[in-house]
């Protein structure tokens, strides 16, 4: 009965939503679906070439500068700008990392790439015993609810 | 969902690439080998056969429709890499995407990633956003979670049942020129486990409200984070007060000096309960602990775009239970040769002097240590080359988690050829010397391949 009254409640605003949203959309052009260059190696950094701002984003194109902060924590950037991502990076970019369940560490699948900021090099096995105890929910973002069959080895 | 009706589906969205005009198959056939020898385990030999395998296909009928897809196979030659299975697979996502042509419009039906709320999400359903006038951002989601079984069914019997149903939405607003903030909520699971006919005692939905903001008046100056909230239903306290409802606190500070001199603080705070709601680890990511973990910390970046990058970084933390934590150190990373050799050093320490250890072994140890990783890397058009190096030691050897080592390290050396623009091969040989095992030895070998009608300008 709850599950009908939630799912009957979504439909309803969903709809109303819809129904108000249509009117409201708008009219600007859509962001490039590919970067109309080819990009050289390395991380790039917008504002070398885009002086201006990202029209539609409210940013300029220095906040997608590809800065040490910005490889390690794209958290905030990646759940706003999704689709600015995507004019550069294809989804398996993303996935390299980002997977629901993965049947390697992306710094083994990624050996050969020691210049992307891949986590867990080394043999995390033992650091993962001393960094779990000093912070779990760094572990959580990633294994708390995917990608922890291997978890189960000890961790019943 | 089935894995008949995953099979069907799968086949179903293939056979729609067929139709399309630009189609990018992508691929890495990778093949390792490694020996095991732990004290006290039988020896073991493993040779797991790895694909990983993509579809891009677009203007499926039109410019706008288009097709992704990729996952993933596992066989093992030798022994079982995972515990009982000899093979394995995953559907990472799937979907059909329908990307409009103004106000950054889209929609996605298949298998997909979302990030929201604390972590990333694989969702069977529907997706859309859109741009509306006046600056204000709006999507949703909804469909079915994809289930991890990573537990043993008899203790995670309501683990199905409760994650029935997945939906969330945003709600953001742009000024240009000065950022966007957002509202979100997720909801995973129709019933909270105190609701359940027979209440459960572990839960496994979860429902969060967050807010995020992105602040960038001027270049100089980047201000962003998140707040979220657990406003799941859950059981009162049988004793003490109740935990806090707030699940994370994450805000990051960026100012720039000049023009390559950088420097960032940031503020963490988790509270346990609330942040782990919803996993499928409840003995791991303990619900019950109603600690908090706190931390701040800062960087400052030298030349942070041009060809030498140096950064000094620090972090204090502290977890409720166990004490605190504090980090520092320091890369420096070179880009030279037209972007042909790059290289990298960084060193750290850690000081965990007064982390109490709740053990029946020892009864406190320290956590200390320090790290050195130094690496290397040349990419011509035609050859690669690579080695990578990291070593930690340990100040308390004592600590029953290291086996009485005192250090462990890892050295990867890399070779690759492209063979023809878009076939490459490569050999990974791993050396390493650790607490868990005598002798960790490890081969790979890599080939990768895209052949692609399509044009896409990153990477």
């Amino acid at each position: 009965m709850n599950r009908r009254i939630a799912l009957l409640s979504f439909a309803i605003t969903l709809g109303l939503g819809v129904l108000t949203a249509c009117g409201m959309v708008s009219t600007e052009k859509s962001f490039a679906a590919v970067h109309p260059q080819e990009l050289g190696t390395g991380r790039p950094s917008c504002s070398v070439c885009h002086e201006d701002e990202l029209k539609g984003s409210g940013k300029t194109y220095a906040a997608f500068n590809h800065s040490s902060t910005f490889v390690k924590d794209h958290k905030v950037q990646a759940g706003q700008d999704a689709n600015v991502c995507a004019t550069c990076h294809s989804q398996s970019f993303c996935a390299d990392c980002h997977a629901g369940k993965t049947v390697m560490k992306p710094s083994t699948k990624l050996g050969g790439r020691p210049d992307r900021v891949t986590p867990h090099p080394g043999n995390y096995l033992t650091m993962h015993r001393i960094e779990g105890k000093i912070d779990p929910s760094s572990c959580f973002k990633c294994h708390g609810r995917a990608n922890n069959d291997k978890c189960t080895s000890c961790h019943r | 969902m089935t894995q008949r009706t995953n099979v069907v589906l799968l086949a179903a969205l293939i056979t729609a690439s067929a139709g399309a005009q630009d189609v990018s198959v992508y691929g890495t056939t990778m093949a390792q080998m490694w020996k095991q020898d732990v004290p006290g385990f039988d020896k073991a030999s493993y040779a797991p056969a790895t694909q990983f395998l993509g579809i891009d296909a677009t203007k499926l009928g039109s410019e706008a429709l288009s097709l992704h897809l990729f996952g993933w196979g596992r066989a093992d030659l030798g022994d079982a890499t995972s515990m009982g299975k000899k093979s394995d697979g995953n559907l990472t996502y799937g979907y059909l995407h329908y990307r409009f042509a103004e106000a950054n419009a889209e929609i996605k039906a298949g298998r997909f990633g979302i990030n929201q709320g604390a972590g990333m999400e694989q969702v069977d359903g529907i997706s859309a956003r859109t741009d509306l006038k006046h600056g204000f951002v709006v999507s949703f989601f909804a469909g079915k979670p994809v289930l991890y079984k990573s537990q043993d069914p008899l203790s995670q019997k309501d683990y199905e049942f409760q994650h029935d149903v997945i939906f969330g939405g945003r709600v953001g607003w742009r000024l240009s020129k000065m950022g966007e903030i957002g509202i979100s909520y997720l909801q995973d699971g129709s019933t909270a486990a105190k609701d359940l006919p027979i209440p459960s005692a572990v839960d496994y939905s979860r429902r969060q409200v967050g807010a995020d903001i992105r602040f960038v008046p001027v270049a100089a100056i980047d201000f962003m984070g998140r707040t979220l909230w657990d406003v799941a239903n859950h059981p009162e306290p049988i004793s003490g007060s109740a935990p806090s409802r707030i699940a994370e606190h994450d805000y990051t500070m960026s100012v720039k000096i000049a023009p390559l001199f950088l420097m960032t603080g940031n503020f963490t705070e988790r509270n346990f309960h609330a942040y782990f709601a919803g996993t499928n680890m409840p003995s791991l990511f303990r619900q019950e602990e109603r600690g908090k973990h706190r931390g701040y910390g800062g960087k400052v970046l030298l030349g942070s775009t041009s060809s030498l990058l140096v950064t000094a970084d620090f972090r204090s933390t502290n977890r409720d239970s166990f004490g605190e934590t504090n980090r520092f150190g320091g890369d420096i990373r070179w880009t030279g040769m037209d972007s042909k050799f790059q290289a990298g050093f960084g060193a750290h320490r850690v000081i965990a002097q007064n982390v109490l250890q709740i053990d029946g072994r020892v009864p406190s140890y320290s956590l200390s240590h320090r790290e050195i990783r130094a690496w290397v890397m040349y990419e011509t058009g035609r050859y690669s080359a690579s080695l990578d190096g990291i070593h930690q030691s340990f100040d308390d050897q004592h600590n029953p988690n290291l086996n009485e080592k005192k250090s462990q390290s890892e050295f990867v050396a890399s070779l690759g050829a492209r063979l023809t623009p878009s076939v490459k091969v490569s050999g990974d040989l791993t050396y390493g010397d650790n607490p868990f095992f005598k002798k960790d030895v490890r081969a790979l070998l890599r080939a990768e391949y895209r052949f692609s009608m399509a044009r896409k300008g990153g990477k």
